[in-house]
C-alpha cells in the first residue's frame, strides 16, 4: 500500500544493495527509507574499444544496464559513448578503478560524481528541501520537491542540536571535562570517569536523539577520542543514527590556496546525524550554522560536506548538477590546452582587474561606489562559458543559449542580489538581518571563487580564454564608469577592479550620486551600488616608500559615523589585540567628528588618548593576553633559512611536546633578551617584567601613525595640506633617504598643543 | 591565477633596477631626483599594464614626462598669479 508523507530531507547516502534516505517529517518524527537508484558513467573512444568494453562490463559480477548513445561534450560537441548504468551505486567506485586499469586509453565522463548530488540532480531536490514522498513500505517509490534553494525564506527544519565541548582547546591544553549541553540542558563529564561518560553520553544520545552533533575539536579530537574509549572498554555508542553503517573517517591535509598555507583537520561524519565541528568548518566564524546549511542547499553537497568543503568545491558541485541535468558530459579528466595566442595577444589578454594608484591623503565627501558582485555579474549577463565563442570585449552578449557558467550562477546572483536589496530596506534591529547577512556572505564566498575556477587548468569547466574575458569586461566596464564620472564633472580618487572614489565639490548625500549610478548602470549594463558617501576617507601610502601609494590601504568614516578600514593593522590577524583595538578606538574618536573641518576638535582627544594608552604600556598595566601575537606557521621548522618569531615560538612548544602543522597559528609574546619570543599554549605565562616593553612600543607608535599622521597633516596643515601631491611645493625640506619627511606624532603633538593654547 | 606576463608591476620594478648602476653614479641629490622620477612613473601602472605595450619603458618615459609637464602647468599658473598681483 502506497502512503504519502511530507518533511525535510535530512540525509543521503549509499548502503549495501541502494541509498538511505532520511526525512524529518512534518509529524516530528525521523524516518529511514531506502530508494532504488542507479548511477550512470560514460566512456568515449574507438568504437572497437568500446564494443570490447561493452563485452567486459557484461562479464563483470555488479550488476549493469549498457545502451549507446550521444551526448554533449563541452569542450568538443556531441560525441558517441557508451553509457554504463549502474544499479548498485555503492559498487560505482570500485567498478570504475577497474574499468579505467583495463581500458586506460578510453575517455571517461561523470564517473567521480557522488551519488548525494547524482540523486540532486535527478529530483531536483537538495539538503534540507520540503519534500513529499510517496513509499510502500520502506521504500521510496517517488520523490517530489516542494521549494527550491533560491527561496529566501525556507520554512526551516525542526533540527535538535546536541553540543559538545571541551573544557579547554586540546591543541594548547589538557582537557579535563567534556560539557554535554541541549535545549535547557548543559552539564559536564569528567574525561578521568570513562565508563560514566559513555554511559552518560549514550543514554543522551538515545533520549534526546539529536539530529546534529555540534562539537568543538569535534573532528580532531574529540570523536577520535570518544571512538577509542568505546574501543577499549568495549561500550557502544550510538554516535550514528543508522547503527547498520560505520562512522566515516578522513584523515588530515595542508595545502596551498589564494597565496596561503591552509591546515585540513582529519574529518568525523555520522550516518543519519551530522557531526559538524566549528573548528573545521570552513568559514564557521563567518557564517555559522545558517551559512553551512545555506552553503548545502545551493551547492547540493550533504550537510557534513558542505560544511567542511571550500567555497571552490562548492561552485564545482553545483556546475555538475547543473550539467547533469543539462544531460551535458562531466569529463573524468579534462584534456583542454589553451588555444595558441600571438605574443600581442597574450599581452593584451594576460592582464587581471584594473588597480589603480590612489592620490595619497585625507580627501573629503567621497562616494564609494561598487559594481555588485562584478565577476559573476558579467559571467551572467555577457553570457561567459567555456563552450560559448567569445563576441569581444565590446559589452555585447556573447550569442546564442546561456551556457552552463551563466545557468549555474544566475539564480545564485540573483538570490544576493534580492538579499542585498532586502537588507537595505530591513530596518537596523530587524530580526531576519542577521541570518540574511550569514547568507548573503556564504554567497558571497561562492561567487568570489567562481572566477578563480573559470580560469583553473583542472577544473572540469574551466577555460583560460573565458576567464581572461571576465577581467577584459572588467576593465572595459571600469572604463566607462570612469569616464562616465569624468563627463559629469567628478576627480577620480581611486580605482580598484569593481570600485570607484569619487568627489565633486558639494555632492554630500546618495542622493547626490544617484545620477551617476544610474548613467554607469547606462553605459555598462552592469548593477552599480553607492557603498556609502565618506565624510572623509585616507589613501595611505606604502611603507617602505611613503610617496608610493598603494592600491588597498584606506581608512575612513561614513555620513552615519560608521568605519570602514582596509589593509592597516587593526585588520591584520597578526597584530596584537592592544594595538588593534587601541588603533579602532582611536577611529572611534576621529568619527566623533561630523565632517574633516570638526577634526581639528577630536584631534587632541585622541592625542591624549594615545599618551594615556603608551603610560599603561610603559608602566606594564596591559593584560598580558592583550599583547599576544597570532601568526600562522607557512612551512615545517626546518624550512626555515632564519627563524621567524612565528618559528622560534614552534620550536619551544615542540620542546614541551606540542606538534604545529604548517598552516595552523601559534601565540607568542615578543619578550626581553634570547630568543626574542615566547610560546603562549602549552607554557607556564611568563613574568610580566620579561615583555619587551620596546618592541611593542614601536609597533604600538607606527599603528598610530598610521592613522594619525595623515590626520595630523590636515589639522595642522589645514586643507591645503591634506592631499600629498607627488611634489609638495610649499615648506617641503630636503628628502631624506627614502622619501619625503615624516610628521613624527609626538613632534605633531607638540606643534598642536600650541595650535590649542595647551589643553 | 597563473600568470604567463610579469605585470606591469614587475615590469616597472625590472626596469627600475636595470639602471642601478646609473643611479649608483649620480650625486646624491641627482639621485634623489632619479627616485621622483621613478615614484611618478609609477603612479601609472594601471594605465601602463592596459596600454600593454611591447616597450614598456616607452611608456614609463611618458609617464614621467606626464606628471613633469603636470608640474609645469602647475608652476606656470602660479607664476601667472604672482605676475599679475605685481601689476
Amino acid at each position: 500500500m502506497k502512503t504519502t508523507i511530507t518533511g525535510w530531507l535530512f540525509d543521503i547516502y549509499p548502503n549495501e544493495t541502494n541509498l538511505t534516505i532520511w526525512l524529518i517529517g512534518e509529524d516530528g518524527k525521523r524516518h529511514r527509507f531506502v530508494q532504488d537508484f542507479a548511477a550512470t558513467v560514460y566512456a568515449a573512444g574507438p568504437s572497437k574499444r568500446l564494443r570490447e568494453l561493452w563485452k567486459w562490463l557484461k562479464a563483470q559480477a555488479v550488476p549493469v544496464h549498457l545502451s549507446r548513445t550521444e551526448r554533449k561534450d563541452v569542450f568538443q560537441g556531441m560525441v558517441a559513448v557508451l553509457a554504463a548504468e549502474v544499479l548498485q551505486p555503492v559498487k560505482l567506485d570500485e567498478l570504475f578503478r577497474s574499468m579505467v586499469n583495463a581500458y586506460p586509453d578510453l575517455t571517461y565522463y561523470d564517473a567521480d560524481i557522488s551519488l548525494p548530488l547524482r540523486y540532486a540532480a535527478a529530483f531536483g531536490v537538495f539538503p534540507l528541501a520540503q519534500v513529499r514522498l510517496e513509499v510502500r513500505g520502506e521504500t521510496v517509490m517517488s520523490i517530489t520537491p516542494l521549494d527550491t534553494p533560491w527561496d529566501l525564506e525556507p520554512v526551516p527544519a525542526p533540527l535538535r542540536i546536541l553540543s559538545l565541548e571541551p573544557d579547554c582547546d586540546p591543541v594548547h591544553g589538557e582537557p579535563k571535562a567534556i560539557i554535554v549541553s541541549y535545549e535547557r540542558v548543559r552539564y559536564s563529564l569528567p574525561l578521568e570517569k570513562r565508563i560514566p561518560l559513555l554511559v552518560g553520553l549514550g543514554a543522551d544520545l538515545r533520549r534526546y536523539d539529536p539530529d546534529v552533533i555540534l562539537t568543538s575539536w569535534g573532528d580532531t579530537w574529540l570523536m577520535p577520542l570518544l571512538m577509542e574509549l568505546c574501543k577499549e572498554s568495549g561500550t557502544a555508542l550510538p554516535l550514528n543514527r543508522d547503527e547498520s553503517q560505520a562512522v566515516v573517517k578522513r584523515k588530515e591535509h595542508t595545502y596551498f590556496s589564494y597565496g596561503q598555507i591552509v591546515y585540513r583537520g582529519r574529518q568525523v561524519q555520522l550516518r543519519g546525524r551530522w557531526h559538524l565541528d566549528r573548528h573545521n568548518a570552513m568559514l564557521w566564524n563567518d557564517y555559522g550554522m545558517e551559512g553551512v546549511l545555506e552553503m548545502a542547499r545551493v551547492t547540493r553537497q550533504p550537510v557534513q560536506d558542505a560544511a567542511r568543503l571550500s567555497p571552490g568545491t562548492g561552485i564545482s558541485s553545483m556546475q555538475f548538477v547543473t550539467a547533469l541535468q543539462k544531460s551535458i558530459l562531466i569529463p573524468w579528466h579534462k584534456n583542454q590546452a589553451e588555444t595558441p595566442k600571438t605574443a600581442l595577444d597574450l599581452m593584451r589578454s594576460d592582464m587581471g582587474g584594473m588597480v589603480y594608484q590612489p592620490t595619497v591623503g585625507l580627501h573629503r565627501d567621497v562616494g564609494g561606489i561598487d559594481f555588485v558582485s562584478m565577476y559573476p555579474g558579467i559571467m551572467v549577463r555577457f553570457n561567459i562559458s567555456p563552450e560559448v565563442p567569445r563576441a569581444g570585449a565590446d559589452l555585447e552578449p556573447a550569442p546564442g543559449a546561456p551556457g552552463i557558467v551563466p545557468i549555474t550562477l544566475a539564480p545564485l546572483l540573483n538570490k544576493r542580489l534580492a538579499l542585498k536589496s532586502a537588507l537595505l530596506t530591513l530596518h537596523r534591529w530587524d530580526c531576519r538581518r542577521p541570518g540574511y547577512q550569514a547568507l548573503a556572505s556564504a554567497h558571497k564566498w561562492l561567487l568570489v571563487t567562481c572566477f578563480g575556477y573559470l580560469g583553473y587548468k583542472n577544473a572540469r569547466f574551466g577555460r583560460i580564454e573565458a576567464h581572461e574575458a571576465v577581467t577584459a569586461y572588467g576593465r572595459e566596464a571600469l572604463l566607462r564608469a570612469k569616464e562616465a564620472a569624468e563627463d559629469l564633472d567628478y576627480e577620480i580618487l581611486h580605482m580598484y577592479v569593481d570600485g570607484l572614489w569619487v568627489h565633486k565639490e558639494g555632492c554630500k548625500t546618495p542622493a547626490d550620486f544617484e545620477a551617476l549610478l544610474a548613467e554607469i548602470t547606462e553605459r555598462t549594463g552592469l548593477p552599480i551600488s553607492l557603498d556609502g558617501v565618506y565624510r572623509w576617507v585616507v589613501f595611505l601610502p606604502s611603507r617602505v616608500n611613503d610617496k608610493v601609494p598603494v592600491a588597498n590601504r584606506y581608512f575612513g568614516v561614513f555620513q552615519d559615523g560608521s568605519i570602514k578600514v582596509r589593509g592597516i593593522e587593526a585588520r591584520r590577524r597578526d597584530t596584537a589585540p592592544f594595538i588593534a583595538e587601541t588603533q579602532m578606538a582611536i577611529m572611534e574618536i576621529l568619527a566623533k567628528a561630523e565632517d574633516a573641518v570638526h577634526l581639528k576638535e577630536v584631534y587632541p582627544r585622541a592625542l591624549a588618548f594615545v599618551r594615556k594608552e603608551m603610560d599603561a604600556l610603559s608602566a606594564g598595566c596591559v593584560p598580558l593576553e592583550k599583547l599576544l601575537v597570532s601568526q600562522k606557521l607557512s612551512r615545517e621548522l626546518g624550512e626555515y633559512s632564519s627563524p621567524s618569531p612565528a618559528a622560534r615560538t614552534v620550536r619551544q612548544l615542540e620542546e614541551a611536546g606540542k606538534a604545529v602543522r604548517p598552516g595552523q597559528r601559534v601565540r607568542f609574546l615578543y619578550t626581553r633578551g634570547r630568543p626574542g619570543v615566547r610560546a603562549w599554549d602549552a607554557l607556564e605565562p611568563p613574568d610580566p617584567r620579561s615583555v619587551d616593553v620596546r618592541r611593542y612600543q614601536t609597533l604600538l607608535k607606527r599603528a598610530v601613525e598610521t592613522v594619525l599622521t595623515p590626520i595630523g597633516q590636515s589639522v595642522i596643515g589645514g586643507k591645503e595640506n591634506e592631499c600629498l601631491y607627488l611634489f609638495p611645493a610649499k615648506n617641503a625640506e630636503p628628502l631624506g633617504e627614502g622619501g619625503t619627511q615624516r610628521l613624527d606624532f609626538l613632534s605633531i603633538s607638540k606643534v598642536n598643543n600650541s595650535v590649542n593654547g595647551g589643553r | 591565477m597563473g600568470r604567463t606576463l610579469p605585470s606591469a608591476t614587475q615590469v616597472f620594478l625590472q626596469e627600475e633596477q636595470a639602471f642601478a648602476r646609473f643611479r649608483r653614479a649620480l650625486r646624491r641629490a641627482d639621485q634623489l631626483a632619479l627616485d621622483d622620477l621613478f615614484v611618478s612613473a609609477r603612479q601609472h601602472l594601471a594605465a601602463a599594464q592596459y596600454a600593454s605595450h611591447a616597450l614598456p619603458f616607452e611608456v614609463f618615459l611618458l609617464a614621467m614626462l606626464l606628471e613633469e609637464h603636470k608640474e609645469v602647468m602647475k608652476l606656470r599658473e602660479r607664476t601667472e598669479v604672482i605676475l599679475s598681483r605685481q601689476k
